[in-house]
């Protein structure tokens, strides 16, 4: 039983850190951009989910309309992807530092936004450590709002899957991220695609951080407690890979889980050792490609 | 006349006219000083960890000198405040000495962090800037940056948090736990305590295993896996030393795997999150740790009362102890200038004279009476007790609130911590 506590726990963080990293996985993946501010509209999505969710039980909402407000919560939020994308067109063209500047600039911008939206304090969500209620055999007892969170994320993998495999929409976006200008021969609207993906990434990110709020608190130190172990799953699973995401998610939430139990001190340097590993068999990741 | 004998001339009438003007301006300067406002510098944190206690500390700090200077101000002068952001050491220093030396304040208040605040100390004391640390005393290199300052003046020690925990649960816990567990940041303070606990334990015979210890991040926000762990561990009493943002997630999750159906909670920072400590998942029976600062005590000082009331009205939130920390400085500082000022006759005092006034002196604070000791270290009040329910707040009260005086909480002056622990006569 007790394992079977671990068993949850380690899932539970391989979702939420899939949620994190996936936005940053798809727009890397596209554009060659890495998305400092992935952290900072996970936090964006936190604190609009529980205003919004805020909003609807003051006017009478059902408690249990949780999930589907922190999911629109999180999609409206991500639209920020728009005002983002559209200040960093203008250094496409640009060397790679001065588009990671400006990402970086971004996210002390949204660190200000948010303290200045929400202030200072933490927030948490009332009153709603149980409201989907409780499940559990014996000693093994989980949240059943947890439970949930594994399931979006792995729908969520899946609908990225499909889009990317099964659309003719995702296939113009492989086509753009493998080769632009002839993708760009071809007809296609590169910039339409580099923005469509540049916001499906922040919603990615901000729907993510509005559906784990119930089980944490929005905080401003969000996006730095997430930069540590996303740049580990980002490595471990190869750059610009959705299924790097989730196999580096996987391993990530599983060492963590493991060391916490049996060897709590070593927590950081257990993930840090996979990590050290894979770049040594690996250099790319599990999954990723040699940039050019 | 010669060349040199002109220019030599030149000069001295140069000079002299120079000399003439200094004197004037000296000779008004006093008059003007007068009139000036007395600047207080305050550092507070205002974005990461430790924002909201900045941000509790920076709205008592402006409530205390406002109403200071609607009862006339200190000696007459109008307090004014120069707000800086505390964040971490290097650049804390550097606003630091801008107050002093681009500002001209009279005293620097706040900082909550040790790490900034020991670097900080030695720095402050060369400048003989006068400075009152609203915290950051953890024991770790105390001794070693701030032996015997003239001019920085100390918190209570960190530990004392740590103490009241300990009496608390060897007075009414004993013989009610066998197998305990630890979750903390990790960090001196976080070792400490738990360290000083465990000794504590021992000192009064009480026996307990320690069955699990998990160490966490600052900016952890996920429980899950530790509550998993510290439920594999199957403990009785968990001693529980996270104080920010992680603490609610932290019983949150806890709550929600059924480990406070297992297990009792001690939070020793729990005055740090109080405000978020919702009853669903504090059960009563929690011991919580208020520190300086227990908003709903049954009998409050009458500056208490208002100073909560006004919070409670204007921010719609409760008062944490870092207010109380503010106000004491405020008032220690306030308290020291008007007494040096009496000493000289109503002709105001210098630093060295500020400085001097402080030492020893008394004031009543909103936990209640509280002083600087001689030797730089504060003394205030610290409350904590069990949780209740029992009351129209969404957040737990205390069904018995228990207070200790500094004085019993920490250790007297030139003493070593860890071997007074060991040699003291608690009021158990």
């Amino acid at each position: 039983m007790a394992f079977a506590n671990v068993l949850f726990a380690a899932i539970f963080s391989a979702a939420v850190l899939f949620l994190v990293t996936a936005g940053l996985q798809l727009v890397f993946g596209v554009q060659r951009i890495v998305n400092l501010t992935a952290g900072s509209v996970y936090a964006l999505g936190a604190y609009f989910g529980a205003s919004a969710f805020d909003w609807v039980v003051v006017r009478g909402g059902s408690p249990l309309l949780l999930l589907p407000v922190l999911a629109i919560a999180g999609l409206l939020a991500g639209q920020i992807g728009f005002v983002i994308e559209r200040v960093l067109r203008l250094v496409y063209e640009r060397d790679e530092a001065f588009q990671l500047l400006m990402t970086f600039a971004f996210v002390l911008m949204l660190q200000d936004f948010l303290r200045a939206i929400w202030g200072a304090q933490p927030r948490i969500m009332g009153d709603l450590p149980d409201v989907y209620g409780a499940l559990g055999i014996g000693e093994f007892r989980f949240p059943v709002y947890n439970a949930v969170v594994i399931l979006c994320s792995l729908s969520i993998g899946l609908l990225l899957w499909w889009f990317v495999e099964g659309t003719r929409l995702g296939h113009i976006v492989r086509a753009t991220a493998e080769n632009k200008a002839m993708s760009e021969a071809m007809g296609v609207d590169t910039k339409k695609v580099t923005t469509l993906i540049f916001v499906l990434g922040s919603v990615l990110g901000t729907v993510g951080g509005a559906l784990v709020i119930p089980t944490t608190a929005a905080s401003l130190e969000m996006p730095s407690a997430l930069i540590v172990e996303a740049f580990a799953v980002v490595v471990i699973g190869g750059l610009g890979s959705m299924r790097g995401a989730l196999f580096g998610a996987v391993i990530v939430g599983g060492m963590r889980a493991i060391a916490l139990s049996y060897f709590p001190e070593m927590e950081i340097m257990a993930i840090y050792l996979v990590v050290v590993a894979v770049l040594f068999a690996r250099p790319y990741g599990l999954f990723g490609k040699a940039v050019s | 006349m010669t060349i040199a004998k002109k220019i030599a001339r030149r000069d001295v009438l140069k000079g002299m006219g120079g000399t003439i003007a200094t004197m004037a301006g000296a000779v008004a300067m006093p008059a003007i000083a007068q009139n000036a406002p007395v600047k207080i510098g305050i550092l507070a944190s205002r974005a990461g960890t430790a924002a909201y206690i900045g941000e509790n500390g920076l709205r008592a700090a402006e409530w205390t000198a406002s109403r200071i200077n609607a009862t006339g101000g200190i000696g007459g002068r109008k307090v004014e405040l120069v707000v800086e952001e505390e964040t971490n050491a290097r650049e804390t220093l550097e606003r630091a000495r801008r107050l002093v030396l681009q500002e001209k304040v009279d005293c620097i208040q706040g900082v909550y962090s040790t790490g900034v605040s020991l670097p900080m100390a030695p720095t402050l004391e060369d400048m003989q800037a006068l400075t009152i640390f609203w915290d950051g005393t953890t024991q770790d290199g105390v001794k070693e940056t701030m032996p015997s300052p003239r001019y920085v003046f100390k918190s209570t020690d960190n530990e004392c948090e740590a103490v009241m925990a300990s009496l608390l649960v060897a007075k009414h816990l004993k013989g009610k736990f066998k197998r305990i567990a630890a979750v903390s940041p990790d960090y001196t303070y976080g070792r400490n305590v738990w360290t000083a606990f465990k000794a504590l334990n021992k000192k009064f015979g009480i026996e307990a295993e320690v069955v699990a210890e998990q160490w966490s991040s600052f900016t952890q926000l996920d429980f899950t896996s530790n509550v998993a762990a510290l439920k594999a561990a199957k403990p009785d009493l968990i001693f529980c030393v996270l104080g920010n943002a992680d603490l609610p997630i932290f019983m949150r999750a806890a709550t929600s795997a059924g480990l406070t159906d297992t297990a009792r909670f001690v939070l020793v920072q729990a005055g740090h999150q109080h405000g978020q400590l919702k009853k669903p998942f504090t059960p009563e029976g929690t011991l919580l740790c208020y520190n300086t600062m227990y908003f709903a005590r049954p009998d409050p000082s009458t500056i208490q009362k208002e100073f909560v009331e006004y919070y409670m009205d204007r921010f719609k939130d409760y008062p944490h102890w870092e207010c109380e920390r503010a106000y004491f400085s405020m008032m220690t500082y306030k308290a020291g200038v008007e007494k040096a000022l009496a000493a000289k006759g109503g002709r105001w005092p210098g630093t060295d004279e500020v400085a001097s006034s402080m030492e020893g002196i008394e004031i009543e604070s909103f936990g209640g009476p509280a002083r600087m000791r001689k030797d730089h270290v504060a003394e205030e009040v610290f409350y904590g007790g069990f949780a209740s329910h029992d009351n129209s707040y969404d957040v737990c009260t205390l069904a018995n609130s228990y207070s200790f005086e500094a004085s019993v909480l920490q250790k007297p002056s030139g003493a070593d911590f860890w071997k007074w622990l060991e040699t003291a006569n608690f009021p158990v």
